[in-house]
């Protein structure tokens, strides 16, 4: 097991490396220039040539992209050519901020979306039925942020129980955990609906496997067939896939962070793109890649736990 | 003949089975009114009437004025022309440029395979919304730009559709055997290997279409989308969350109009699938 | 299959509903002023560098200047570091007498000291530096002095009137002072921890949050009412509206427009303030482009357009017409009447009012009888785009075809200073008429060639703009108003100046826009917010929520 992980760990390194190539050479391609964007439409062309001096833009692209590599192996990313501040700092800031909100969702859709599925699925073509697939449909097509603008304005503003401003203090559990539930039922809700869906269909292709049908006819009863054989099957490709929606929620997280005006990685990012703040952008790209090379290697992990065969080979 | 007697088995299949039925209605109410949208749309989408801001619904404005007096059901209409437009075209370029390096990938093998599905892989690795904006970032706000920001985002999803079955296919008998009396690889990818994805590739295209829907609606929240004046389903939901007390209609619309042509692809799909899936079909 | 039931599930999200939710809303009651900016971060909390609203809203909670605008009113000056001054006869040395007992607040370990000359000098010093100020133009060739502990020598190269030279003293940019110990302390720490004198003392900075400000409790002109200020960054206009309508904010940054003033008018307990300066919209016609070189066709375009649309689109609460490149309330303005009248003396028209018949004749007298055809770049930044979309919609109805490409933000403000589009849309507010004027119309400031490129779109004084053959310039008149004492000598010759610009209708002056702040109408600034140069409202020492 520690093996394979450490297997993973090293292939993915070249993955984090093209990342940060395409990262450098899309954001330079760009419009726009950092020293003119930090200065104003007030400055001077002198004024902009000095501080691009100042950044280090003026030095070749080699160089530069030299510089990039050397961060992203020493895991230090250096400083942020707009504010100077160093950019490890604010990922440390920004990070728990979207785990936490990523996981809120996670283990909400887990949670609400697999007994739903399932449930769907055991009574395939009944009303109830078509009402969850009807739901699991809206969710998967109303987009994040139309979903987190209308959850405020009933929970917050109609009926105020939540706040809408910020993230809480990461310190304060409490507060916290306040400030997190709102923008975590939007992502929950989402994930909600593809848990469902996916579960659903699992638990349709395995009700069809040969094993099932071994089950029930060797009269096993009904609830030992779904506990026992079933459910254990079909979990097995819905692990597989949580971790493929993992990726989708944390592109929907970038949306529910700016609704309610979290700091975190997301907001980091659109604001490190419209600022064209080259560094912070390459190191909040790569913390992103990384991200979803964790989330592979845990459904992966896990994957093997539920399944021995994986973990043989 | 043979063939015509499963095709119309078929058909009769997507007809009788309810799921699929209603996604193709849905649909193609939504694409019949978008390429009527110029002669259905009552008034010029563009033409302000700034002394006319904001009003709720009534007969003149079946779906009220936007913050600048336009007419909200028109806007709501020939948006919908642009979002599925914007949907399809991107689509449809993902598919054929993603199907094919899947399969040429899968069918080559080797260092090509490993090459491009590795590239592929690296695309994937960031969420949409991400790579999306970068690419808007770099290409600049416009209509064709959001097209080939939705169009990357497609092309690694098709690839895959397209590369794994290829690698069982070509290893199929009569794929041998063309191969062995000297039929090219473009030949055989598109004569032998294609047919065989076709349904899945199809299938695909019906639920990502919704996707990229949703898509347009998410960059332009995240304010790279097709700029204003222009229509689109997402703009319009965009500027009027922020008329929500004011105005509500304006957001208020164009959502259910998005909410409907997601819902509608994902069900036509969804049926796709079932009758295409032999495991099902066979129930 | 009894186990899994869906009422489970309800019950199950009923229950975690009801947890989260027994704490009530946090509508805190405490005595904190929250402003929530339409940005996603700072940018540089250094006041010689802070140029953006979101920046300059924390930096001047934190920092003071030697003299200070009026608070609410930007056409008077009152005392502050600076108790009193006085100019020498020859108009060269200007001397600032310190008031005493003025406390720098405290930073890390350091408890701070009382401010002196010699921080005055260090300021104005590292103001002056190219590398360590956006302003450093404004102060060149100036030497500053400390003759003892409270007074402050400024001495010039050449004299300046007041009204040039005081905007460069007061607080404002480059005139707020920082205390040497402190910078040099904190060193490139100081931009995002700033020490300062002000009636608000830096406490915490929490990125794409928020700044967390508290009291000056030895603040030199009486303790703050508040106990301190929260600036938040919140670039989502939606989110501002919701967190003010929830009471998590107090104050929230709004977009200039009237569909927006009106939105927040319908909720409860919200106002709306309505405060200039307001930056004022322009349109330059780039002469180094065919056909703009062309009088006839840029006096077309002039015709061709209403400002009373234009105002109607951006709104009557916000927007009002001007007549010429500096902008009413500016020193140096002109008003309609100054513009009609003397139209009538010299029987010529200065004030270009619609006349769509007229337009197409001058286009027809240029060569284009079928109308003419342009591209331009254009931002998305809906301060912008909103009139510029009605501008193009009226140049249409003349027979003028604007075709638009539309750009984010940094890029559109590249490609104009890349001498690009052919008509130029700016909105800006400059601090005085001489700023304006040599900016966009000095021949060193042409983009691209100038000696100095800045925002000189029309290549005026490199090219002829009266159709005379020969090359038109207004360097001289700028140059000779800049030295000029009397202000009202100064007035009168930005007046011709204008009067010349007008005639040649190498820029068409539109709009001048306020800006707009909602607050919950329980926050009392404490003085009338008429207009403010930091374009957000001040929050001072009077501030205070009933």
């Amino acid at each position: 097991m520690l093996a394979f992980s450490i297997r993973r760990i090293l292939v993915a390194i070249p993955t984090l490396l093209i990342v940060l190539t395409i990262t450098f050479v899309l954001i330079r391609i760009a419009p726009g220039d950092p020293a003119e964007v930090r200065l104003g439409d007030y400055a001077s062309k002198e004024a902009v040539e000095a501080l691009r001096r100042q950044m280090g833009l003026d030095r070749p692209m080699w160089v530069q992209y030299l510089e990039a590599l050397k961060g992203l192996l020493q895991a230090d990313f250096g400083r942020s050519i707009i504010n100077g501040r160093p950019i490890s700092g604010d990922l440390k800031r920004a990070l728990p901020y979207t785990i936490q909100l990523t996981l809120f969702g996670i283990i909400f859709g887990a949670l609400f979306g697999i007994p739903t599925g399932v449930y769907s699925a055991l009574r395939r073509n009944t009303l109830t039925d078509y009402i969850g697939r009807t739901l699991s449909l809206g969710g998967l097509s109303i987009p994040s942020f139309y979903l987190g603008i209308l959850l405020m304005l009933v929970f917050s503003i109609h009926i105020p129980l939540f706040p809408v401003v910020g993230g809480g203090d990461i310190h304060d559990l409490a507060d916290n955990l306040y400030h997190l539930f709102l923008p975590g039922l939007t992502l929950g809700l989402v994930m909600t609906a593809y848990v469902t869906r996916m579960t659903r269909s699992s638990v349709l292709n395995t009700l069809n496997e040969d094993f099932i049908r071994t089950a029930r006819a060797k009269g096993l009863s009904e609830r030992k067939v779904i506990y026992k054989h079933l459910l254990r099957n079909a979990l097995l490709s819905i692990v597989a896939l949580i971790g493929v929606y993992s990726i989708i929620l944390t592109g929907g997280s970038v949306m529910v962070e700016i609704v309610f005006s979290r700091p975190g990685l997301g907001r980091m990012m659109i604001g490190a793109l419209k600022q064209r703040d080259y560094t912070t952008l390459q190191a909040v790209m790569i913390v992103f890649a990384t991200f979803v090379v964790l989330i592979n290697l845990i459904a992966d992990l896990i994957y093997g736990l539920v399944d021995p065969r994986v973990r043989r080979k | 003949m043979q063939r015509l007697s499963k095709g119309r088995k078929l058909l009769k299949t997507f007809l009788r089975n309810r799921t699929s039925f209603i996604g193709a209605c849905m649909s193609l109410a939504l694409i019949i009114i978008a390429i009527f949208s110029y002669w259905l749309a009552p008034y010029d989408p563009l033409k302000q009437n700034v002394y006319h801001r904001l009003t709720p619904p009534e007969m003149i404005h079946i779906f009220g004025t936007d913050e600048y007096g336009r007419d909200v059901f028109s806007r709501v209409l020939t948006g919908a022309r642009i979002s599925l437009f914007v949907g399809i075209v991107s689509v449809a370029l993902g598919m054929i440029i993603g199907t094919m390096m899947g399969m040429v990938a899968g069918y080559a093998g080797g260092k090509l395979e490993t090459a491009i599905m590795r590239f592929l892989d690296i695309m994937m690795s960031f969420p949409d919304e991400v790579f999306g904006v970068m690419v808007m970032i770099v290409l600049g706000p416009g209509m064709l730009n959001v097209i080939i920001a939705i169009t990357i985002l497609m092309i690694p999803r098709f690839a895959r559709v397209g590369h794994a079955p290829t690698l069982g296919i070509k290893e199929m008998d009569h794929i041998v055997s063309a191969k062995a009396i000297g039929a090219g690889s473009g030949r055989i990818i598109i004569r032998h290997i294609l047919p065989n994805i076709f349904g899945d590739v199809l299938v695909m295209s019906s639920l990502w279409l919704g996707t990229a829907i949703r898509l347009e609606a998410s960059l332009s929240f995240l304010g790279v989308g097709v700029p204003p004046p222009t229509p689109t389903l997402g703009n319009m939901v965009r500027v009027g969350v922020d008329f929500l007390a004011s105005g509500p209609w304006v957001s208020l619309f164009a959502g259910l109009a998005i909410l409907f042509a997601v819902f509608a692809f994902n069900l036509l799909g969804d049926g796709l699938r079932d009758i295409t899936d032999p495991k099902l079909y066979a129930r | 299959m009894k186990t899994i039931r869906p009422s489970l599930t309800i019950v199950i999200l009923l229950g975690v509903l009801l947890c989260f939710g027994v704490q009530p809303t946090s509508a805190a009651k405490d005595n904190v002023l929250r402003i929530a900016f339409d940005a996603a971060d700072i940018t540089d909390l250094h006041p010689h560098f802070a140029h953006t609203t979101q920046d300059r809203g924390v930096v001047h909670l934190i920092f003071s200047g030697l003299v200070r605008y009026k608070p609410g009113d930007i056409g008077e000056f009152v005392p502050d570091l600076a108790e009193s001054w006085e100019v020498s006869r020859d108009g060269l040395t200007w001397t600032f007498h310190l008031r005493k007992g003025v406390m720098v607040h405290p930073w890390k370990n350091n408890p701070g000291y009382e401010l002196t000359s010699e921080d005055v000098v260090y300021s104005f010093t590292s103001a002056a530096d190219k590398n360590k100020s956006a302003w450093a133009g404004e102060y060149a060739g100036m030497q500053f002095k400390a003759i003892d502990q409270y007074t402050v020598q400024v001495i010039l190269e050449k004299p300046l009137s007041e009204l040039l030279f005081l905007p460069k003293m007061a607080d404002y940019a480059g005139g707020l002072i920082i205390p040497k110990k402190a910078v040099e302390d904190l060193g490139e720490g100081f931009k995002s921890h700033p020490v300062g004198t002000g009636p608000f003392v830096f406490k915490k900075y929490l990125p794409k949050e928020k700044v967390i400000t508290v009291r000056n409790e030895k603040f030199y002109r009486g303790t703050p009412k508040l106990d301190g200020v929260e600036v938040f960054y919140m670039p989502d206009m939606s989110s501002r509206k919701f967190g003010l309508q929830s009471k998590e904010l107090d104050v929230i940054e709004g977009p200039p427009s009237q569909p927006w003033v009106d939105e927040m008018r319908a909720l409860r307990g919200v106002e709306v303030d309505v405060f200039g300066p307001g930056e004022a919209g322009v349109l330059y016609f780039n002469m180094a482009k065919k056909p703009f070189d062309d009088i006839r066709v840029r006096r077309a375009i002039a015709y061709a357009l209403s400002r009373d649309e234009v105002v109607t689109t951006i709104g009557k609460a916000i927007a009002a017409p001007v007549f010429s490149q500096i902008p009413n309330p500016q020193p140096g303005h002109l008003t309609r009447d100054e513009v009609l009248l003397r139209g009538k003396l010299e029987e010529k028209d200065y004030l270009y009012e619609v006349d769509r018949n007229k337009a197409k004749k001058l286009l027809a007298d240029a060569g284009f009888p079928n109308g003419l055809t342009t591209t331009v770049f254009m931002t998305e930044r809906g301060e912008y785009a909103v009139p510029f979309q009605n501008i193009v919609a009226q140049l249409r109805e003349a027979g003028i075809d604007v075709k638009v490409t539309v750009v984010d933000h940094p890029t559109y403000h590249h490609n104009i200073r890349a001498d690009m589009n052919t008509i130029v849309e700016y909105n800006c507010w400059r601090p005085t008429a001489d700023v304006r004027l040599t900016h966009f119309h000095h021949s060193d400031s042409i983009v691209k060639t100038g000696k100095k490129p800045i925002t000189n779109f029309m290549h005026l004084g490199e090219k002829d703009a009266n159709g005379d053959g020969k090359v038109d310039s207004v360097d001289y008149q700028i140059e000779v108003a800049r030295d000029l004492l009397d202000s009202g000598a100064q007035k009168a010759v930005w007046k011709e100046t204008q009067f010349k610009l007008l005639d040649w209708a190498v820029s068409y002056p539109l709009f001048i826009k306020k800006f707009t702040f909602a607050r919950r109408n329980n926050v009392q600034w404490g003085y009338d917010l008429k207009s403010t140069l930091i374009l957000s409202p001040q929050i001072n020492e009077l501030t205070s929520i009933k």
